[in-house]
């Protein structure tokens, strides 16, 4: 059993954390599609450990029909489809916006075909970004998504290309939807990943009975809050114990508790997507919760904390 | 001229210097019946009773502190301001896993508010005139907009639309605001019939029709708007809509108008709206 570091009287906990090459201040960011410039008034977004773009592809595209989100319990269901204003013009209004923000700026990239993540790439080489995240998982796209994402071979392609084009860190957001993530992580690891955001939405379905149909515009749609919390925790603890590349948690993260259970089960880092609906400062009062419950755990640093889930229960 | 020809628009930006957000937790201070459909809510929320104009929404968190769901705020227009004492009020009605959480609030908790929010009526105290007409819970949305009025010297006439005389509201604000004229109908006396709604908007306002006809509530209201409009040439149309949302900021795109603007994914409901103009549709390719 690994020492925890002894914690000295009264200093601070440190919270940075390392994914890779990359350092960040503290392990707390948010999830793609959940954040934008327009939250700057409500939290401090210089204090994140970074700031995730929402999605973004090369050609302008528009999202899925209405209804787009609902409300269910103890979470929430959507299908956006992920509207983007294609490169070309995310570089010349979001990205200053993005900049500004005083965190490190991890530029989420999207394809609906193999190339066009490659060509994201091209067009956003010089971004900026302290990293990429490679979205391989949205369950709301008409192709690519869940097709790339739940096969080894392509999601090897799509991160081997964007790495002989760039050399920014890789990370390669999962798909929960699958018979053993374990396979897809290895082979997004062999391909380049510098780290493995786990996971995206769940596909989900609600159904409106007095009109007999879906409560979505596009039919299914994508769960996420703290109903999917437990199924994330897991897919964590499988892929950490799989590989070695560093993990960033993602699902139902609402307390600097829910944040430590992720650094427990082998997250690195955890990013935070409906919390911040429910109250925009809620990625604030996760890293202020975090230095104190550090302190209450007797750990100096956040990343002690990092896979020491108990063995013999795991 | 057919109906279809008409479509939401986005209005300019409105003049001046835009309202920031700001999250506060808001003390309850009244929180009751309204009607015997909706319940009306007053809390402290001294910035978005300074800066909110009419039109403008808030987001209530309907989960209290220390709880995570129900994980969506619920937006909701503002129906009356008191800038002096800080305090805003909201209406609702109580609809689903939300709504009933916000039901449960008692006086003297405090509640999670983000606002104000979007962009409102296009207001000009140049006007003569202005019509109000609004349907159920969508009359929250024009309240504010005699208030900011009264005193203006500009004629507001307004109409609450509801299934029972029961569920009304709006009324006493309208009259405590010096509306000139305040039709309350409804379905139960056939008042609230489109066709019966234009002939006594016509008889009311034909010597002096309105410049603007703000609308909230109901899509048939919006209809007969536009006909009001084309009766009126000049008369102006606006509509404040309602849609399913998460952030109410512009990020999430969760509220996209969809028939705006065709194919573009712009505009969102939340940002360029809540409020949009209703227009005869111009020539596309």
């Amino acid at each position: 059993v690994e020492e925890l570091s002894a914690v000295p009287e009264g200093a601070p906990p440190d919270l940075s954390v390392r994914l890779g090459r990359l350092t960040l201040a503290n392990p707390v960011m948010p999830a793609s599609g959940c954040f934008g410039p327009e939250l700057a008034p409500l939290l401090d977004t210089a204090g994140l450990g970074a700031v995730v773009t929402k999605t973004v592809f090369s050609a302008r595209r528009a999202g899925n029909p209405a209804d787009r989100l609902t409300d269910t319990e103890y979470g929430m269901l959507n299908s956006v489809g992920i509207p983007s204003p294609g490169t070309a013009a995310f570089r010349d209004t979001l990205l200053p916006a993005y900049r500004e923000l005083g965190a490190p700026l991890v530029v989420s990239i999207g394809g609906l075909a193999v190339e066009e993540y490659w060509t994201v790439a091209d067009e956003l080489r010089d971004s900026g970004a302290a990293a990429f995240e490679i979205n391989v998982s949205c369950p709301n796209l008409e192709h690519g998504g869940l097709t790339i994402g739940t096969s080894p071979e392509m999601i090897a392609k799509v991160v081997a290309g964007v790495r002989d084009r760039v050399d920014v860190p890789l990370w390669v957001k999962l798909t929960p939807m699958l018979h053993g993530i374990e396979v897809v992580a290895r082979a997004a690891r062999d391909a380049g990943a510098d780290a493995l955001t786990v996971s995206n939405s769940f596909p989900a379905l609600g159904v409106d009975v007095a009109g007999r149909r879906s409560v979505l515009g596009a039919g299914g749609g994508g769960l996420s809050g703290p109903a999917v919390r437990p199924l994330a925790l897991r897919l964590v603890r499988d892929v950490a114990a799989a590989v070695e590349v560093p993990v960033i948690g993602c699902g139902g993260v609402c307390t600097a508790t829910d944040a430590a259970a992720f650094l427990i089960a082998g997250a690195s880092a955890v990013q935070v997507g409906t919390a911040t609906f429910t109250r925009p400062d809620t990625m604030t009062s996760i890293v202020d919760g975090l230095a104190a419950l550090c302190r209450e755990l007797g750990v100096a640093r956040a990343s002690d904390l990092v896979g020491t889930l108990d063995q013999e229960r795991s | 001229v057919t109906a279809t020809a008409w479509e939401l628009a986005v209005l300019p930006e409105p003049v001046g210097t835009p309202s920031r957000p700001a999250a506060q937790q808001a003390e309850v201070v009244v929180h009751g019946p309204l009607g015997d459909r909706y319940r009306l809510l007053r809390l402290v929320a001294p910035h978005v009773a300074a800066t909110c104009a009419p039109g403008q929404f808030v987001m209530l968190t309907a989960a209290r502190d220390g709880e995570h769901a129900p994980v969506l705020p619920r937006p909701m227009a503002v129906y009356r301001t008191d800038r002096d004492a800080g305090t805003i009020e909201v209406c609702y009605g109580v609809v689903g896993r939300g709504t009933r959480r916000l039901a449960s609030f008692r006086v003297g908790e405090s509640m999670l508010v983000v606002g104000p929010l979007g962009r409102g009526f296009r207001i000009d105290r140049t006007w003569r005139s202005v019509l109000l007409v609004g349907r159920g819970i969508g009359t929250c949305s024009l309240t504010t907009v005699a208030q900011e009025l009264d005193g203006s010297g500009v004629a507001v006439t307004t109409v609450s639309s509801a299934r029972r005389p029961e569920a009304l509201i709006g009324g006493s604000v309208y009259r405590a605001h010096g509306a000139r004229a305040v039709h309350e109908v409804t379905d139960i006396d056939g008042t609230s019939a489109p066709a019966a709604l234009h002939d006594l908007l016509v008889a009311d306002l034909d010597a002096e029709p309105p410049a603007a006809i703000l609308t909230c509530g109901s899509h048939r209201l919006v209809r007969l708007s536009e006909q009001l409009a084309q009766h009126w040439p000049g008369t102006d149309v606006q509509v404040s809509v309602e849609a399913h949302m998460a952030c109410g900021l512009g990020y999430c795109h969760g509220c996209s108008s969809g028939v705006v603007g065709g194919m573009a994914e712009d505009p969102l409901v939340c940002r360029d709206g809540p409020v949009f103009g209703w227009r005869p549709r111009a020539d596309r390719p």
